[in-house]
């Protein structure tokens, strides 16, 4: 972190800086793929799908990249206490990002299908889920790149009302399926839609609590609430 | 603690369930220094150190040069009695017994905590007499027991399998790193309780350092150890507990795995992290 010493050698200190610009860059292609996502959705933007499709491969290689870089920090400089936490937790953080990265991808895909459909609803919940994701992908991509632990417990903390939005939304479009078998095929896509976008929660809070290890030399410890399990639920139509 | 010393060495700690080499768990004290400080004539050289050595496990010490780490090793077998004007004040207790008070007998002292230094120091003599020597200090044994014991000794240096057929021949013309092996034969031929160890490997090559590593792993079976190093690997591969000394001051004491993964004090962080300015 900036309050830090440096390194007696500094070109760890290079290295260590090369590590987190390379985070936070590979955390700003992944926070463009959600937002080109929402675009594709909300708007039935084509080319901005097309768009988050065709980041995808960058955000792998990039993965690859952090992960060579991560084995060769390990294997040259022998880390320990807070760097080795850093290093460590870079490795996995590449890997949420990564996921998180085809969750945008897939929603982009079926945006896709999704807009050749007339649908008699709206998407208010899809688009606050969209909007709260990319808020808590934001902040945990600063918290990232400044160490905050702060910053990451918010985050880690206000993926509760994310998966709300995904239950509300589940019984939301379960109810239009009865309603007209003519639903079922967009309701699908926006199920599956629903589905990636809390899992891209799931992976926010990952990296939440990955920065907080790595920051604290702790794991963050308190149970974070469950939402409800409507999402579990079986429902039948009235005979 | 709910773990005696000897019951970590029977079932030692399992990580996922694969055996880790060295403990978090911290085992009874074998050792225990209370407010000990210690002067080089008017220089305070080690200020107010509480410090347990636990039984059967190894303790690192580590910290820059001059903060005192290697005179706390060698406080241990009261090395400082050689030197006038240099003086102890504070506790180190052993079975109930100060040992430093002056009037602890000093042979039998260092028969109980024996020592091995950064450069191997065998005498100019076959390698049968190096372990010989000292044990006929503390003990009159029989032709067929000193056998007995030149070759367990050897044996738990990892040392007998090499020199088996040349024990007549002199140690000097031993590799370093068999030097050093023999200087451990020659301590703990004596039978000690405690081996102290300053910087036991800084002067020998990659394998050798190896194979005095893992010597330190089987010694801390039968032995209370404590080691000196400027090497923050070789203290996380050795230890148990982890000392760290600053300017005369133990900083922080813990199990290895805390003070290199996540220290509680921000000296300790910044030494290990390579950030020390």
């Amino acid at each position: 972190m900036s309050d830090e010493p440096e390194h007696l050698v500094k070109s760890y200190d290079t290295e260590l800086k090369r590590l987190r610009g390379m985070m936070t860059a590979m955390g700003g292609i992944v926070e463009s793929q959600v937002a080109l996502a929402a675009q594709a959705i909300l708007h039935r933007d084509g080319a901005a799908a097309t768009k988050a499709v065709e980041l995808d491969p960058q955000v792998d290689a990039m993965e690859r990249e952090i992960e060579q870089f991560v084995v060769r920090l390990l294997a040259l400089r022998q880390p320990m206490a807070a760097d080795l936490r850093f290093i460590i937790a870079s490795m996995k953080m590449t890997g949420d990002l990564e996921r998180i990265g085809d969750y945008a991808a897939n929603v982009s895909k079926r945006s896709i299908v999704l807009s050749q459909f007339h649908l008699p609803f709206s998407l208010a919940g899809i688009a606050h889920m969209l909007q709260l994701v990319q808020e808590q992908l934001k902040s945990i991509i600063d918290a990232v790149g400044a160490g905050d632990i702060d910053k990451a417990v918010e985050v880690w903390r206000s993926d509760q009302v994310v998966d709300d939005i995904y239950n509300a939304i589940f019984r939301e479009l379960i109810t239009y399926m009865m309603e007209d078998p003519r639903n079922i095929t967009p309701c699908t896509h926006l199920l599956f839609i629903a589905k990636n976008l809390e899992r891209v929660g799931d992976h926010t809070t990952n990296i939440a609590e990955t920065v907080y290890y790595a920051v604290r030399g702790e794991v963050l410890a308190e149970t974070r609430p469950k939402g409800d399990t409507s999402a579990y639920a079986v429902v039948r139509p009235s005979e | 603690m709910n773990t005696t010393a000897s019951d970590s060495m029977t079932s030692p700690a399992t990580h996922g369930g694969v055996q880790v080499r060295s403990s978090s768990e911290i085992g009874e004290p074998r050792i225990e220094i209370r407010g000990l400080d210690f002067y080089y004539g008017a220089h305070k050289a080690l200020k107010q150190i509480n410090l347990k050595f636990p039984d059967k496990q190894v303790t690192g010490m580590i910290g820059p040069s001059g903060c005192g780490k290697s005179t706390l090793l060698r406080i241990l077998n009261r090395m400082y009695d050689l030197y006038p004007g240099q003086r102890a004040e504070g506790q180190v207790l052993m079975d109930g017994q100060n040992i430093i008070d002056p009037k602890v007998d000093l042979n039998s002292l260092r028969a109980r905590i024996g020592m091995v230094f950064q450069k191997p120091t065998p005498f100019p003599m076959s390698i049968y007499d190096n372990i010989a020597f000292g044990v006929k200090l503390h003990e009159k044994l029989s032709k067929a027991a000193m056998d007995e014991r030149v070759e367990w000794s050897l044996t738990r240096a990892a040392l007998w399998g090499e020199v088996k057929d040349r024990l007549n021949s002199s140690a000097m013309g031993m590799s370093g790193g068999q030097q050093q092996r023999l200087c451990i034969a020659r301590t703990i031929a004596v039978r000690p309780e405690v081996i102290l160890l300053d910087e036991p490997t800084s002067a020998l090559d990659p394998i050798s350092t190896l194979k005095v590593e893992e010597l330190i792993d089987e010694l801390k079976h039968d032995f209370t150890i404590a080691i000196v190093t400027h090497n923050m690997q070789q203290a996380a591969r050795c230890a148990d507990q982890v000392a760290f000394f600053y300017l005369g001051e133990m900083v922080e004491v813990g199990p290895a795995e805390q003070i290199f993964t996540a220290p509680k004090e921000k000296r300790t962080e910044e030494y290990v992290t390579g950030r020390f300015g």
